[in-house]
């Protein structure tokens, strides 16, 4: 019986360490939203409570195992009194309380005060808004232009490339012209399905400039995987010149025949 | 409660002694014993789990070296077009082969297939199933829906691709043509009919042929579990069967329903629709596959701590709690999907509602080990094994159930992490406790132990690397079904990590292995008599049936006077030198009422 523990507890070491040798830091993406730390925060706590709970179990069992075996003269209690019952109640209660509902009042004010608060979001100066089409398999992306409406001649519209001024709002309204797919920009903590059909919402705030990925997070065919696109954050100015330059490419490029490349739709406004 | 006097006489008229059919095809083919049906669905079901198994090493393969030749054999034989390389077409077949077969033609064949036809009538008393035909048609219909399956490999277009969850508008002829998808769904479809049938069957046998004196509460706890599992079954596997069905019309016979977008005709339908039908089932399944798994853990660490189980009455009310819960936590699987924001905080708070009765659970089986005589058997082991990993997964779930948390972790390997470690890995580890526990009383002889403890390792340190490799990579961000996660440039550095997990599962893989050797070279060859009561414990199996058991179970029905955790009682032990008294034994000396 010794002898197996001893060989796993080898093991498990040894994979450890093999593991951590290959490649330094798995940890969280880089942090470049405003927002993401409030994820990150409830994340790491939630890590050390389920962690202390799982560290208490696996205690317990092993100290069970070890110390009341064979030998061990086990005890006649079957727990069926009023006491054990409350205790237990208790117990699971206080671990609800801690746990759980730190869990969900933190969620609850975290999506009502930021993550899905799109009335302040798309209502505070200087917010961008942006229209995405999905399909298989890439990101069609759709500005408004100085005239500030959507499926007009001087629309941006770019393709698996998104530009986005720091320090800004950017609010999204997302769908699919074929399969579901999800929006996923892993450095600012947001995710949201792009469903065929209707119209769904996210939305950010970069911190700092930079260069990002998009990803695609719901399986939507075999090139799945390729569906990445690339997010830019461009200080305001930079963006500026960018959207100005771009709009009037768009006006050049514009063809009012070509109805499959007016896919844009009036923005559907929050009400706050 | 005790049982009213008329229950006495009721079993037997019910149940006649039939003799055993004489000829081979009724006897082990077409048979109405609900013994030779679970050893049909046992082997049905390992079958199965070793094609799903192999479909998860090419998974894994493809995740350590994307897009390289897979070795030996393999490679050359099952993608001879591609060069023996996993295309992406290819690939997406896998993960979606890999969940269904595992889900529906693997783990609920073995555990509710196989356990609940053994155990059902044998631990409460009963000589054969309320409906034994019914029995042998719901195992019949369950093999056409794995040769449906076993068809949907030969299709010209390759199997089911559009992911176990089997979303439309992916998975109508929009993202899927061929008829390899169609036959899953239709797979899966047969399969509940086969369900239902067998739920009926394990519902109403609880009812109605208890012995005298097994009341509810004196019921095994893997009874309670399995029961609880086929009412869930026979509620919600219908909401499945239709959702399948209208999947199956929009794919074949042009309507609809999940339709939206560029291919909608006149609106369309909703692909929403359908995600509620789906997981309307999809949530109640998970306790479905693991209602049975409690059930077993809960009389197992009670018969090898060899002390009654702690709060029993608590241990079945979370039960029952968790499964009338099952259905309304279901929301939490569309958090993402444009959910309105109250019904998603209300789901949230079901959910996480839902931990405290899995809590009770929990901390019941931790006390009913404490202050025991732990016997590190084999299935004892493997239950040890099953409340590990169920702890890990159940922890995670909790990062999973919270919303703003799934704005990162949702379709993550997070998320294939956590449901590894709880339907998957705690099931597994469940039905392994079990074939080592009852496969005495099913073949009358013991399965190798020192074999069973090197299985037992090596499955329990490969599952928690595994899965936990997999919860790890998602912690980074990956998201689950990249056929290459590495064109992701936050997800480079993640190589190495996903290539060792690679390796332990490759390890985990070579470890069943022994099992199958175990299983092979005791059932055909020697191996050691199995005993009466191997284990000595009190269930009516083990202290009233011969092993294996004769074609009508029990000569006589036993009356049954206690529950099924009796174990370190003195004045038992003073009058009968043992530690433990059957469920149908009478206490020696004066004893208060029995309980």
């Amino acid at each position: 019986m010794r002898a197996p523990r001893l060989v796993v507890g080898a093991l498990v070491l040894a994979a450890a360490f093999a593991a951590r040798a290959a490649e330094p830091g798995f940890g969280l993406p880089h942090d470049a939203s405003l927002d993401g730390h409030r994820v990150d925060e409830l994340i790491h706590f939630t890590i050390w409570a389920t962690g202390i709970l799982f560290a208490v179990m696996v205690v317990w069992m092993l100290v069970a195992v070890f110390r009341h075996g064979p030998s061990h003269a086990p005890s006649p209690a079957r727990g069926d009194d009023r006491r054990s019952a409350i205790g237990v109640l208790a117990l699971a209660a206080v671990v609800f309380l801690v746990v759980d509902g730190n869990l969900f009042f933190h969620s609850v004010s975290d999506l009502d005060r930021h993550f899905w608060n799109y009335a302040v979001a798309e209502q505070s100066p200087g917010a961008v808004l942006i229209e995405l089409n999905a399909h298989q398999w890439a990101w069609d992306l759709r500005y408004a232009g100085p005239d500030g409406q959507f499926n007009t001649a001087d629309d941006v519209v770019s393709l698996n490339d998104m530009r986005v001024p720091v320090d800004a709002p950017v609010v999204l309204q997302i769908t699919s012209t074929d399969v579901l797919h999800s929006l996923y920009l892993p450095n600012f903590r947001v995710k949201q399905d792009a469903v065929p059909g209707s119209v769904t919402r996210l939305w950010f705030q970069a911190k700092e400039t930079g260069v990002f990925e998009m990803g695609c997070a719901q399986h939507c065919g075999p090139n799945h995987y390729k569906m990445r696109g690339v997010l830019t954050v461009l200080p305001r100015a930079e963006y500026d010149a960018w959207l100005a330059s771009a709009s009037a490419d768009g006006r050049r490029g514009w063809d009012p025949d070509d109805a499959s490349a007016h896919w844009g739709w009036a923005w559907r406004r929050t009400e706050p | 409660m005790s049982e009213p006097v008329h229950a006495l006489s009721e079993p037997f008229e019910l149940q006649p002694i039939h003799p055993p059919p004489k000829s081979f095809l009724r006897r082990w083919v077409f048979s109405t014993d609900h013994k030779v049906i679970a050893r049909q669905f046992l082997w049905a079901g390992l079958l199965f789990l070793l094609l799903g198994g192999l479909l998860a090493m090419l998974i894994r393969w493809q995740w350590a070296y994307p897009g390289e030749k897979v070795p030996a054999v393999l490679g050359g034989f099952l993608f001879r077009e591609s060069g023996g390389v996993i295309g992406p077409a290819n690939y997406q077949t896998l993960f979606t082969s890999h969940g269904l077969i595992m889900i529906f033609f693997a783990i609920t064949p073995i555990l509710i297939g196989a356990f609940g036809n053994f155990l059902i009538p044998l631990q409460i008393g009963a000589r054969d199933m309320a409906f034994p035909k019914l029995n042998m048609l719901s195992f019949w219909t369950f093999a056409l829906s794995q040769v449906l399956v076993l068809l949907s490999f030969q299709a010209r277009l390759g199997p089911a691709g559009a992911g176990w969850t089997t979303y439309p508008p992916l998975s109508t002829s929009v993202g899927t043509p061929g008829a390899g998808q169609s036959l899953m769904v239709a797979a899966i479809f047969v399969t509940g009919v086969a369900t239902i049938m067998g739920s009926i069957n394990y519902v109403t046998t609880v009812i109605r042929l208890r012995a005298p004196g097994m009341t509810y509460m004196r019921l095994p706890l893997a009874v309670w579990g399995l029961w609880l599992t086929a009412i869930l079954n026979v509620l919600f596997v219908p909401v499945l069967g239709s959702a399948a069905l209208l999947l199956f019309l929009d794919r074949n016979f042009g309507t609809q329903f999940f339709i939206a977008g560029a291919a909608a005709v006149r609106g369309g339908g909703d692909p929403i629709l359908f995600q509620h039908l789906f997981w309307i089932f999809g949530h109640p399944e998970v306790y479905i596959l693991i209602l049975p798994a409690w059930g077993v853990v809960g009389d197992l660490v009670s018969f090898f701590a060899r002390k009654p189980a702690f709060w029993y009455r608590g241990t079945v009310w979370s039960m029952v709690t968790v499964t009338v819960m099952s259905a309304i936590v279901y929301g939490h699987h569309m958090y993402m999907t444009g959910m309105n924001p109250l019904l998603g905080k209300g789901f949230m708070a079901l959910t996480l509602l839902i931990s405290v009765p899995a809590m009770v659970l929990f901390i019941d089986w931790l006390l009913t080990l404490w202050q025991g005589s732990i016997r590190t058997t084999v299935p004892m082991l493997f239950t040890l094994g099953v409340i590990f990993v169920f702890g890990l997964g159940g922890l995670t779930g909790l990062f999973l159930g919270d919303i703003s948390l799934d704005l990162y972790l949702h379709d993550t390997m997070f998320v294939v992490g956590h449901f590894h470690l709880t339907m998957a890995a705690a099931s597994f580890l469940a039905s392994f406790a079990a074939i080592y526990f009852w496969f005495p009383k099913m073949f009358g002889k013991q399965l190798d132990q020192r074999l069973g403890k090197a299985h037992f390792w090596i499955s329990v340190v490969g599952i928690t690397l595994v899965f936990g490799g997999q919860l790890v990579a998602g912690y980074a961000g990956q998201q689950r079904r990249l056929y290459d996660p590495f064109q992701y440039q936050f997800l480079a550095h993640l190589r190495g990590l996903n290539r060792w997990t690679s390796y332990f599962a490759f390890t985990l893989a070579a470890g069943q292995l022994l099992f199958v050797w175990n299983w092979f070279a005791t059932l055909f060859g020697k191996g050691r008599p199995a005993g009466e009561n191997p284990w000595q414990v009190g269930t009516l199996e083990w202290t009233n049936a011969a092993t294996p058991p004769a074609h009508h179970n029990y000569d006589v029905i036993p009356t049954v006077l206690h529950g099924p955790h009796e174990f370190a009682d003195p004045a038992v032990r003073a009058a009968l030198g043992r530690d433990w008294l059957g469920q149908a034994e009478r206490a020696p000396g004066p004893r208060e009422a029995s309980r």
